[in-house]
């Protein structure tokens, strides 16, 4: 695999883990003060 | 948990790894990640948005939540029929489909193909199991038959409990348990290394790089950047009509603007990281990089039912990964298939005030008798020309239509306003512009180039052979009389309504 190759591929998986943090963090927080 | 577990789907796992290997790698993702950020993303919102909207006027399908949206226009109800016609139209094929990942786990389990050494035989037991072909595998279609009734009767079940009773609850254990088995496939193929030790170059390394390395010059390819738009679309369920159900059934207070992101992460850990480190990476390190590429262009379906079961079949316990990955499908196939059902239940419910069990009989006796359709005249075009229009161009024309509802007819301040009804976070102020202008121009520029581009040869069936012509002319007639049917059911719908109306008068 190029650097170019590892690069897309950790940039992808990061951008999607963080955008599935973000998301989750926000609904366990509204379910708690629910 | 139903709308994640109707974008997690065969589309993650089998659709998603191919196109990206042929669109150029690591260069898909630019386009794939421009179609869901301008596309995807904000037609997410929209049918979240306006099927609450819809919801609150307690109606649950496209015609009535269209209706909702513009009660001055007699005619919008009848674009929404698209979103009753499309999810029926994609559910017709796609739990047969389903139905072979059920067998496929069976055969695992019980070693069926386990003798099977090359692709060319395990094309053959494939067809055999479709009833293509009478082999030494297979001698009739009776196999595919009871699979196919096993997995129908499943989906009806699950949707005769309702929305909370049954889809809710199923999802609940099937997302989850979906995401176990690709986690323990993951872990399986990323330890593979380099099974044949005459050839290290077969690795695992390698085989991300094959998907993973970008190729620029794929960019400049419009057809590229049209299929990453369709995986888009196909891949979070947007354009079908059935998230728009789901949401119809939230209350005022709810936050659509974080469920309809959170759908659209659970998908993409789903498709980008699971979907996309299993199936090509195993098929390279098996077969290697001269003959990855011709099983990547021989297309999805290939490389699930026949690359994939060969390339399980030469790892240690090889009947239990097997296992493992169709009923990772099945599971997928099943959480997508129950939401493709729900559009035209919710539109019996709420439009004609039929029973939820009723209506799922009702919907059910006409959807199995419309399977075997795609069941017996599989070899003939049918499933293809089902997919074309159920599939593909239902789902662009029926999200412009929405997007155009929603911004310009609604109104794009009304529109922003409801979307941030009860939401906790205010979404970028560009997505204003976006959902306003760019997307339906994206939408409006795709359909106007297949429409320049495509008509003519589909509409004359230049790619079809001479002899699947009649079948293909019978489904193209078939998907009329679908159609004019839910049409006149919409008017029914409506006219009973009025009558009710006038007589409280």
């Amino acid at each position: 695999m190029t650097k170019l190759g590892w690069m897309f591929m950790l940039f992808s998986w990061t951008a999607i883990m963080a955008l599935a943090v973000f998301c989750f963090t926000k609904v366990f927080k509204k379910k708690n003060v629910d | 948990m139903a709308v994640a577990g109707s974008a997690v789907g065969l589309g993650n796992f089998l659709r998603f790894p191919v196109q990206a290997a042929k669109g150029g790698g690591g260069a898909f993702m630019i386009p794939y990640f421009t179609a869901l950020l301008l596309v995807g993303i904000p037609l997410m919102w929209i049918e979240w948005s306006i099927g609450r909207y819809g919801g609150g006027f307690e109606h649950s399908s496209a015609p009535g939540v269209f209706n909702s949206l513009w009660q001055k226009n007699r005619f919008i109800k009848y674009f929404g029929v698209i979103g009753i016609f499309g999810p029926l139209v994609i559910m017709i094929y796609y739990t047969y489909i389903e139905s072979w990942t059920l067998a496929y786990s069976f055969f695992s389990l019980t070693q069926k193909y386990s003798g099977i050494l090359d692709q060319a035989s395990m094309q053959s037991f494939l067809r055999g199991f479709q009833g293509l072909e009478k082999n030494q595998y297979f001698t009739s279609i009776a196999p595919a038959y009871i699979f196919f009734i096993i997995t129908f009767v499943i989906n009806m079940a699950v949707l005769n409990y309702g929305i909370r009773g049954g889809i809710e609850r199923f999802c609940r254990i099937a997302v989850p348990t979906l995401f176990i088995f690709g986690i323990i496939l993951l872990a399986r193929v990323f330890s593979l290394g380099a099974v044949d030790p005459g050839k290290p170059d077969w690795n695992i390394v390698n085989g991300l790089g094959y998907l993973w390395n970008p190729d620029f010059s794929q960019l400049l390819n419009a057809k590229v950047w049209l299929a990453a738009t369709g995986q888009i679309f196909f891949t979070l369920s947007v354009g079908i009509g059935v998230i728009l159900t789901y949401a119809s059934y939230l209350k005022k207070g709810d936050d659509v603007a974080l469920s309809g992101l959170t759908a659209v992460s659970v998908n993409e850990i789903a498709e980008v990281i699971l979907g996309a480190s299993i199936i090509i990476p195993a098929a390279f390190v098996f077969f290697g990089p001269a003959a990855i590429g011709d099983i990547a262009a021989s297309g999805a379906f290939n490389l699930g039912f026949v690359t994939m079961p060969l390339a399980i079949s030469r790892m240690p316990f090889s009947e239990i990964f097997g296992f493992l990955w169709f009923a990772l499908l099945f599971l997928a196939g099943v959480t997508s298939s129950v939401s493709l059902a729900q559009p035209a239940i919710a539109f019996l419910e709420d439009e004609f005030n039929i029973s939820r069990k009723k209506s799922v009989m009702m919907f059910g006796a006409v959807t199995f008798v419309l399977c075997n359709a795609a069941i017996f005249f599989l070899g003939k075009g049918v499933v293809d020309e089902l997919d074309f229009w159920g599939g593909t161009f239902c789902l662009v024309l029926f999200a412009a239509i929405e997007v155009i509802l929603f911004g310009w007819i609604f109104g794009i301040n009304k529109a922003w306003e409801e979307v941030h009804h009860g939401a906790d976070m205010r979404l970028p102020r560009i997505y204003k512009y976006i959902i306003k202008y760019v997307t339906p121009i994206f939408l409006l520029v795709v359909l106007g180039a297949w429409f320049f581009q495509e008509w003519l040869p589909i509409i004359r069936m230049d790619n079809v052979s001479e002899a699947n012509r009649p079948y293909v002319m019978a489904t193209r007639a078939g998907l009329c009389l679908i159609f004019l049917a839910l049409s006149i059911l919409v008017k029914i719908a409506w006219g009973k309504k009025r009558k009710i109306r006038k007589e409280k008068i």
